[in-house]
C-alpha cells in the first residue's frame, strides 16, 4: 500500500466515521434515556439535508418567493402607505433570488430537525411511554413515521436529486501527495467539536445532567425532582439536531434523495451495538472504527466486499465482548 | 400536623401492598417505621412520594393534598425520600449526583452551603467528591445517598433502610450522622429491619404489619426486644 492511498484511506475513514458519529450518538442517547430506537433517525438526516437546500438552493424557498416578491415590488406604489413600509421588503425578496445561503440555510435546518424530533417524540412515542412492550411499539411507529416523511419529500420535492452548495470553496487540500476536499476535512474537523460541545451539554449543562440522570437512574431521577416527561423529548430534540447536522455534511458529498439516510441508519445501529449500547464514548469511538475498517477493506478488497468484513468484524467483537466495546452493566 | 397519611391502599396492578394504612407525622418528629421484609413499607414510600398511584386514601403534606401529585411537585414541597438500596446515578461524580440532589428552583440560593453542610457532616465524601458513585463503598453510597437528600432541602425527610447491608462500624458512624441531621431540627421517616437504630433516633415506632400499621408506641421503651423478635419470626411454641 502506498502512502498516498494510505491517506486516502484514512480521510474518507474520518469522513464516514465523522457522519456515523454524529447519527450514532444522537442514537445512543435516545436509547440511554427514554430506552427505545429511533427508526425515523435516518429520514431525519433527510429532513436535514433537505431543509438546508431548501433554504440554500436558488430552486428551494427563494425561488417560492421570488413571484410574491416581485409583486410587492411591482404593485406597493398603489397601496399607500402600507406599500411603503412593504416596498423594501419585495426589493429584499427579489435581491435573494440566489437563495439564502448556508449560513442561514445550516442552523435553520438543525433548528427545524429539532422541532421534528419534537413533533416525532409527541405523536409515535409518548402516547406509548411507560406502557408494556412499548419499546417494540416504537419501532413499528417511527419506520412507519419515516416512511411518511420520504414519501412526503418524494411528493414535495420531486424525485429529481438536489445537492447542497459546498460550504467552502477553494482548492483541496494536500496531504502527501493525495488532494482531501475541503468539505471533506470540514466534515472531518466539525465532528469532534460538535461532539466536544455535545459532551459539555452532557456534562455542565442543569438540563445535560438532567438527560445523563435519567439515562442511569430514571427513579432516582424523579426523586430528586426531575421532571422525566420533559427530559424524553429533550433528547428527541438534541439527537434530532445532530442527525440534522449528519444530513447537512451528507448532502454536500453525495446527492440528496428520499432514501439518503436509510444505509447511513443501518451503519449507525451497528455502530450503537459495536460501542456497547447507551455509551456514548463506545459509540464515538466505535463510529471512528467502523469507519476506517469500512474504508480500509473497500480498498484493500472491494467495495462489494466492505459490509461483509464490517459485520464478520461485528460478530467477533460480540463474540469476545457481548456488550460491545464500551457497554456497560446496565446497558 | 406535617404529614399525615389516611387510609391509603396502594400496590402493584390490582393487589394492594399497602392496605389502608394511617399514620401522621409533626413537625420536628423524628418517626421510625419497622416490620418485617415484604409487609410494605417501601410501597408506601414509592406511593407518598408520587412514584407509585394511589389505589385509594390519601396523603396531605403542609396541608396540601398530595394525593397522586407527580414526584417533582412533591419534592417542590420539600418532602424528600432517600430510596432503599443506595440508589445514585452510579456513573456520575460525587458532586454531580450532589448537584443533581439541588435540581429543584427552591434549593437554588442556599446551593453552595448546602454543600457545606452535606460536606462537614460526611467528610468523605468531601475527599472523594471527584469520584464516580460506583467506585465507593457501600457506607460512602449511603452517605451520598443521604447528602443527595440533604441538597433538595427538605420539610420531610425519608430514609429507607439507611442501615442495610452495613458492617457494624459503618453502621454507627451512619447513625451518629442521622442522628445529628435528626438534632439539627429535619423532621424525618426513618425505616429500618434495626430497631436499636430507629431507637436512638426516633421518639415514635410504627410497627407495619401486612401493608397496615399493627402497633403505635410513643414510649420507646416499651418496646420490648423479645416482642419484636416475635413480630419478626413468630411465637416459639
Amino acid at each position: 500500500m502506498t502512502p498516498e492511498a494510505i491517506v486516502a484511506i484514512i480521510a474518507s475513514g474520518l469522513v464516514s466515521g465523522s457522519l456515523y458519529a454524529l447519527m450514532a450518538s444522537g442514537l445512543s442517547l435516545v436509547w440511554g434515556t427514554v430506552r427505545m430506537f429511533n427508526f425515523a433517525h435516518g429520514a431525519l438526516v433527510m429532513i436535514g439535508a433537505y431543509s438546508g437546500w431548501y433554504i440554500s438552493n436558488r430552486g428551494g424557498l427563494a425561488k417560492v418567493l421570488q413571484p410574491i416578491g416581485r409583486n410587492i415590488a411591482n404593485n406597493s406604489e398603489d397601496w399607500g402607505l402600507i406599500g411603503d413600509i412593504l416596498h423594501p421588503l419585495g426589493e429584499w425578496i427579489l435581491s435573494i433570488k440566489a437563495g439564502f445561503g448556508l449560513l442561514l440555510g445550516v442552523p435553520l435546518a438543525i433548528i427545524f430537525c429539532g422541532i421534528a424530533g419534537y413533533v416525532i417524540y409527541i405523536f409515535l412515542v409518548k402516547p406509548f411511554v411507560g406502557k408494556p412492550g412499548a419499546d417494540l411499539v416504537v419501532i413499528i411507529t417511527t419506520i412507519a413515521g419515516a416512511s411518511f416523511m420520504q414519501n412526503g419529500v418524494q411528493v414535495i420535492f420531486g424525485p429529481r436529486y438536489k445537492q447542497l452548495d459546498r460550504i467552502l470553496k477553494g482548492p483541496p487540500v494536500e496531504i502527501l501527495d493525495t488532494a482531501i476536499g475541503l468539505q471533506e476535512v470540514l466534515i472531518i474537523v466539525l465532528t469532534p467539536v460538535t461532539l466536544l460541545l455535545l459532551n459539555l451539554f452532557l456534562k455542565r449543562s442543569k438540563l445535560g445532567l438532567a438527560i445523563r440522570a435519567v439515562a442511569q437512574n430514571d427513579d432516582f431521577a424523579r426523586l430528586v425532582g426531575i421532571n422525566v416527561n420533559q427530559i424524553y423529548p429533550l433528547t428527541f430534540v438534541v439527537s434530532s439536531m445532530l442527525a440534522g447536522l449528519a444530513g447537512l455534511m451528507l448532502g454536500g458529498l453525495f446527492f440528496i434523495l428520499p432514501t439518503m439516510g436509510s444505509e447511513p441508519l443501518l451503519r449507525a445501529f451497528v455502530v450503537v451495538v459495536f460501542g456497547g449500547l447507551g455509551s456514548l464514548p463506545g459509540t464515538i469511538i466505535g463510529a471512528y472504527v467502523i469507519g476506517l475498517i469500512e474504508q480500509s477493506s473497500a480498498y484493500v478488497f472491494s467495495l462489494y466486499w466492505a459490509p461483509v468484513v464490517l459485520f464478520a468484524t461485528l460478530i467477533l467483537v460480540l463474540i469476545f465482548r457481548p456488550r460491545g466495546l464500551m457497554g456497560g452493566e446496565n446497558s | 400536623m406535617l404529614f399525615q397519611v389516611e387510609n391509603l391502599s396502594s400496590g402493584y396492578g390490582k393487589i394492594d401492598v399497602v392496605r389502608s394504612l394511617s399514620l401522621h407525622v409533626d413537625v420536628g418528629e423524628h418517626v421510625g417505621l419497622f416490620g418485617p421484609n415484604g409487609h410494605g413499607k417501601t410501597t408506601l414510600l414509592r406511593t407518598v412520594s408520587g412514584l407509585i398511584p394511589v389505589n385509594s386514601g390519601r396523603v396531605a403534606f403542609r396541608g396540601e393534598d398530595i394525593t397522586g401529585l407527580d414526584p417533582r411537585k412533591i419534592v417542590e414541597l420539600g418532602l424528600i425520600h432517600v430510596p432503599q438500596g443506595n440508589q445514585l446515578f452510579p456513573e456520575m461524580t460525587v458532586q454531580e449526583n450532589l448537584t443533581l440532589g439541588a435540581y429543584v428552583s427552591r434549593t437554588d440560593k442556599s446551593k453552595a452551603s448546602n454543600f457545606e453542610k452535606v460536606f462537614t457532616l460526611f467528610p468523605r465524601l468531601k475527599e472523594r467528591r471527584s469520584q464516580r458513585a460506583q467506585t465507593l463503598s457501600g457506607g460512602e453510597r449511603q452517605m451520598l445517598s443521604i447528602g443527595v437528600g440533604l441538597m433538595g432541602m427538605p420539610e420531610l425527610l425519608i430514609l429507607d433502610e439507611p442501615s442495610v447491608g452495613l458492617a457494624p462500624l459503618i453502621k454507627e458512624e451512619l447513625a451518629r450522622a442521622i442522628s445529628e441531621i435528626a438534632s439539627s431540627g429535619v423532621t424525618m421517616i426513618v425505616v429500618d429491619q434495626d430497631v436499636e437504630l430507629l431507637l436512638g433516633i426516633c421518639e415514635r415506632l410504627y410497627l407495619i404489619e401486612k401493608g397496615t400499621v399493627s402497633l403505635e408506641t410513643t414510649d420507646v421503651s416499651q418496646v420490648d426486644q423479645a416482642e419484636i423478635l416475635e413480630m419478626y419470626f413468630g411465637k416459639v411454641s
